[in-house]
């Protein structure tokens, strides 16, 4: 069944007058279930696309349906994953885990237990009672994955969450989030311009072109879970990816 | 601070000890350059009658209303000033204004609207403060990384919960920098005001040391008003700032 469909999305970002094309028609469907990473070049307008299917900015042409409904503004049934997180500093680790149920008006116990399950899931349970500057970048981003499992989408929207992190953090992360998608089934976007993590991560990966983006080519990714960074076996999915985003680049690089 | 304190101890005790040295000099009349011992003797006066007290709680009082004031509508403005532009470019262009206004300056529109009235007090120490709150806390939320924002919009928080849960403690670090000079012109407006209104109160206490020609009484109550300024400064707002910063990874 198809959860999220993108239809002719078009975006244009307004400067001085200048106008730049963002986003130009893209078209995209993500199944149930699925696990779909988006890659381009960097600053090709990725983020803004799953901005506008979170419902925080709105495409200037185009729609996104949601189960086959437009979507119109923000839904706790389409939760995103910030790139540095957006940790709430005032707070502590529980309660940005529980910010969202707080704000949906959950009463207090029930809060609780939902925290103290994701917490446990993403091995904070010792850092409940921190605030987010005592922990590390992996563990901040940690938080905000349990912040956002709370909410219990339908569908996580992840805008490269392990950009700022160490080869080791990410490499553990990476495997984690695998067996955190198995085990609840939320449809996953993740947005990278890293194409090891792509391959390591999607079911499918969507090829995203240059400014103005559209979809370039998509790639099944059929491979036994939990994968692994170093897995000889996924060089070949990675050169087939790096082979279409090449041309990508290139033109990036001479348009800059 | 307390790898200081000896040092700070020592250094109140040879300026006083200077004081009383100079003072028994002789080199000015005791009327006017009093030495320390008469000072603390007037202290102990005011202390044992009461009215030294009473001078306190009465401008304390005055203090924390116009300051709650000042605080509450200082943030609400401030507030709105950052989220709506249009109230940003009029009545933003006239907060600057009139932050340029002494507080001393409202004591005339004061008596005249209010009388020699607590009231009238309480006006001149709401409004010195007011804009210093105010332009903190628009500067506050005009900083607030809108990740935050977004995040929060994108958990389902709108409006008011936006502006409880997300806007204002986000903001909450400039808005304690607001709230502490806000104290300070409040303190100072709640001062100038008792002076010139000659109403009860510390500034009162201080006119009465003039016109008794008592220049112990003066300098006590200015070091009762210093004292209480200190303590305001190191048991609230410090205390409060503190916390802010430790939260926030700041300290």
């Amino acid at each position: 069944m198809t959860k999220l469909e993108a239809k002719n999305i078009v975006k244009n970002f307004g400067h001085n007058g200048y106008k730049l094309k963002a986003l130009d028609n893209v078209n995209l469907k993500i199944e149930d279930g699925d696990f779909v990473c988006l890659v381009g070049p960097s600053g090709c307008g990725k983020s803004t696309f799953l901005r506008i299917v979170a419902g925080l900015d709105t495409p200037d042409g185009g729609e996104i349906l949601f189960d086959g409904k437009p979507v119109t503004s923000t839904g706790p049934e389409r939760i995103l994953v910030f790139q540095e997180g957006a940790l709430f500093p005032w707070l502590k680790v529980r309660d940005n885990v529980e910010f969202g149920l707080k704000i949906a008006g959950i009463p207090k116990d029930e809060r609780e237990q939902i925290s103290n399950r994701y917490l446990e899931m993403m091995q904070l349970t010792k850092f409940a009672n921190s605030y987010t500057f005592q922990l590390s970048t992996g563990m901040k981003q940690r938080v905000a994955i349990a912040r956002a499992l709370a909410m219990d989408p339908d569908v996580l929207l992840m805008d490269e969450p392990f950009a700022s992190l160490d080869a080791q953090t990410r490499d553990l992360l990476l495997v984690e989030l695998q067996l955190i998608w198995e085990k609840t089934k939320k449809t996953i976007v993740f947005v990278t311009h890293n194409v090891a993590e792509a391959v390591v991560l999607g079911n499918k990966v969507i090829v995203m072109k240059h400014r103005p983006t559209s979809v370039k080519k998509e790639i099944s990714i059929d491979y036994k879970r939990p994968r692994l960074t170093e897995d000889e076996n996924l060089l070949k999915f990675q050169k087939e990816i790096i082979s279409e985003l090449r041309p990508e680049v290139t033109e990036k690089s001479s348009s800059e | 601070m307390a790898k200081y304190l000896g040092k700070k101890i020592a250094f109140y005790v040879i300026l006083v000890a200077v004081w009383q040295v100079v003072a028994m000099a002789d080199i000015w009349p005791n009327t006017i350059f009093p030495s320390p011992s008469e000072v603390a003797e007037d202290l102990a006066y005011g202390a044992a009658d009461g009215s030294l007290f009473y001078g306190i709680a009465t401008s304390m009082w005055r203090l924390i209303v116009g300051l709650s004031i000042a605080i509450a509508g200082g943030v609400v403005l401030g507030i709105f000033m950052a989220r709506v532009e249009i109230v940003n470019q009029t009545i933003g262009s006239l907060v600057l204004g009139l932050q340029s206004i002494p507080s001393i300056a409202w004591v005339p529109i004061a008596i005249l609207w209010f009388g020699l009235t607590d009231s009238g007090i309480i006006f001149v120490t709401a409004i010195g403060a007011i804009f210093a709150v105010t332009i903190n806390t628009y500067t506050g939320v005009k900083n607030i990384d809108p990740n935050y924002i977004a995040a929060a919009r994108n958990m389902g928080a709108k409006g008011s919960q936006l502006v409880t849960y997300v806007l204002i403690p986000a903001a909450f670090p400039y808005m304690i920098s607001g709230f502490k000079q806000g104290w300070a012109f409040a303190w100072r407006g709640v001062i100038g005001a008792e002076l010139l209104f000659s109403f009860l109160g510390l500034g009162f206490l201080l006119n009465v040391g003039r016109q008794l020609n008592d220049v112990s009484q003066v300098i006590a109550i200015m070091i009762v008003i210093m004292g209480m300024g200190i303590l305001i400064d190191g048991f609230v707002f410090k205390r409060i700032e503190n916390k802010v910063m430790y939260r926030w990874g700041l300290r």
